[in-house]
């Protein structure tokens, strides 16, 4: 499903974000990149929507290496790309529904098919009933399922997610690990770019390790570290 | 389809609502400059009637009385004709022609106009001089063509339009220049009401660029919020316009008849033509000010 081969990526001569950087993910798992600020974590996973480009190597996702792929078809493949944020990145002036249908409404999906996929959504995700609120009248976790319901609601085939329970308290962490965990077995591969030791022992996935933007450990069922 | 154009007109609306204040700022300047520019128009084709009477390089014209016998105009072409050293061409403008153009030049005096019938106007002899003969050398024709029967009497060009023709150029010029730069203005404004809508919709942008919303998807209400201001501002304009020129035309019919602003006046049709000009260069306007701001301001 994802490939990167020999990836290198600088902001300038001294710093380098991603160095000669390769691994293999399969259809549908589940893995945590791992690491210190500055790891190279974020540019990472910018490099896997087409956000960032690399100087050196091949980025390929669902078959197809997208470092040279034309503008117009960015597009496309981010529609195969679900992404939940740490900040969440929720429209404040649209209620929960709205939020959740943007993503439909912007690439073109009829209204019908809209009606009957975020209720559908929401329900997956547990927000049932609050369709009509506010992101200001949600906690945090509320908010994060929210984003969460946005990312999956065209059912991509991958699901970044940067740092997602990085505002959150360790219980409604878990809450959001158990919802992604759900979708991860539904198919969709997860990649999940985390600071947080506990959740990572805890789900014993993938581990991917960078460390001054080299990767320097790749451990299947494995811990933080 | 039908949820993407519901999409960009909710979107375009949503904008108006959110920049109500830069957005009438620059309805405001697109409908001043359009205005502007229609007014120049309109004074050049109000000048252009003026001098309708002297076109084709006309320096002199002998108006004959009404009911002059063919004899009569024969001796008066004759004479035309043994001018040849100062006279290139000449041409007779009968009843029905003198009828039409005093419809043009007196449009403002409606009174005089409503006396006047193919039984009473006058006609014209228009004379085009030769390449070098000068208009001092015509005047002392004057005495001669004047006193041929039945002539009325003798106009030189050169009386009329040297002071219209300044006043058409200097007018003519500095409205066009003020026009300009004021329609520079629309579009910078419409440009920084376009950018200022995209800054505050960063995080939406941004959200639908993650989601897969191609650029012209995230371009199109921005662009239309552009073109429709342009559309307004024209709108807007056409009304001043034609408010204006209702308001000069029931203004010219109280000047002292024969005080020459008769034919400043437009009446035929060609105001509505203006107004549509004023839109097309609305719309462009709009359009080029926000295609500039989507174009280079969605890298958010």
């Amino acid at each position: 499903m994802i490939r990167l081969e020999n990836v290198t990526k600088s902001y300038s001569p001294d710093v380098v974000a991603l160095r000669d950087a390769g691994f293999d993910i399969a259809k549908g798992e589940f893995v945590f990149l791992v690491g210190p600020s500055g790891s190279g974590k974020s540019t990472l996973l910018r490099m896997l929507n087409r956000q960032d480009r690399p100087e050196r190597g091949a980025v390929w996702v669902a078959g197809r290496n997208i470092v040279d792929m034309p503008p117009g078809r960015v597009p496309h493949l981010r529609r195969n790309i679900g992404n939940i944020f740490q900040d969440y990145k929720l429209l404040l002036e649209k209620t929960v529904f709205e939020n959740v249908a943007f993503a439909q409404e912007v690439i073109g999906r009829p209204k019908h098919v809209i009606k009957q996929q975020v209720p559908a959504v929401l329900e997956l995700v547990g927000l049932a009933g609050k369709e009509d609120r506010l992101p200001h009248q949600l906690s945090g976790g509320e908010q994060q399922r929210v984003s969460v319901a946005r990312a999956f609601v065209n059912r991509p085939l991958i699901l970044l997610a940067d740092e997602p329970t990085g505002n959150l308290d360790p219980a409604t962490g878990e809450g959001i690990m158990r919802l992604l965990d759900r979708i991860n077995k539904t198919g969709t591969t997860v990649v999940m770019a985390t600071h947080d030791q506990r959740i990572v022992n805890t789900m014993r996935k993938r581990v991917i390790q960078l460390d001054r933007g080299v990767i320097v450990r790749d451990q299947a069922r494995g811990v933080y570290e | 389809m039908l949820s993407r154009l519901r999409y960009i007109f909710r979107e375009t609306f949503d904008s108006f609502r959110r920049n109500a204040t830069l957005t009438m700022a620059a309805i405001i300047t697109a409908a001043i400059s359009l205005l502007g520019v229609g007014l120049t128009l309109l004074s050049q084709q109000g000048f252009d009637n003026l001098l309708s009477k002297w076109e084709g390089g006309v320096e002199m014209i002998i108006f004959v009385n009404a009911g002059a016998t063919d004899d009569q105009l024969g001796v008066i072409d004759t004479a035309l004709g043994n001018a040849g050293t100062f006279v290139e061409e000449f041409s007779y403008c009968d009843a029905v022609c003198s009828l039409n153009e005093a419809q043009i030049v007196l449009a403002g005096e409606p009174g005089t106009l409503a006396l006047l019938g193919l039984n009473n106007i006058p006609t014209q002899y228009k004379v085009v001089p030769t390449e070098g003969t000068d208009v001092e050398l015509l005047r002392q024709l004057e005495g001669a063509f004047a006193e041929l029967p039945n002539v009325r009497n003798v106009q030189f060009a050169e009386d009329q339009i040297s002071l219209i023709g300044q006043l058409q150029d200097f007018f003519g010029f500095r409205l066009l220049l003020l026009s300009i730069f004021l329609l520079l203005a629309a579009i910078l404004l419409i440009w920084n009401t376009v950018r200022t809508a995209i800054f505050a919709r960063r995080r939406e942008i941004e959200v639908m660029k993650l989601v897969g919303a191609t650029d012209w998807f995230i371009r199109v209400p921005f662009m239309l919020e552009g073109l429709l201001h342009g559309i307004i501002g024209g709108v807007l304009a056409s009304g001043g316009l034609w408010a204006w020129n209702s308001q000069w035309t029931s203004g010219v019919g109280e000047f002292p008849e024969g005080s020459g602003f008769a034919a400043l006046v437009v009446t035929d049709g060609y105001d509505k033509q203006v107004m549509l000009i004023m839109l097309i260069i609305g719309a462009a306007a709009g359009a080029i000010g926000s295609g500039i701001a989507a174009s280079r301001f969605l890298d958010v």
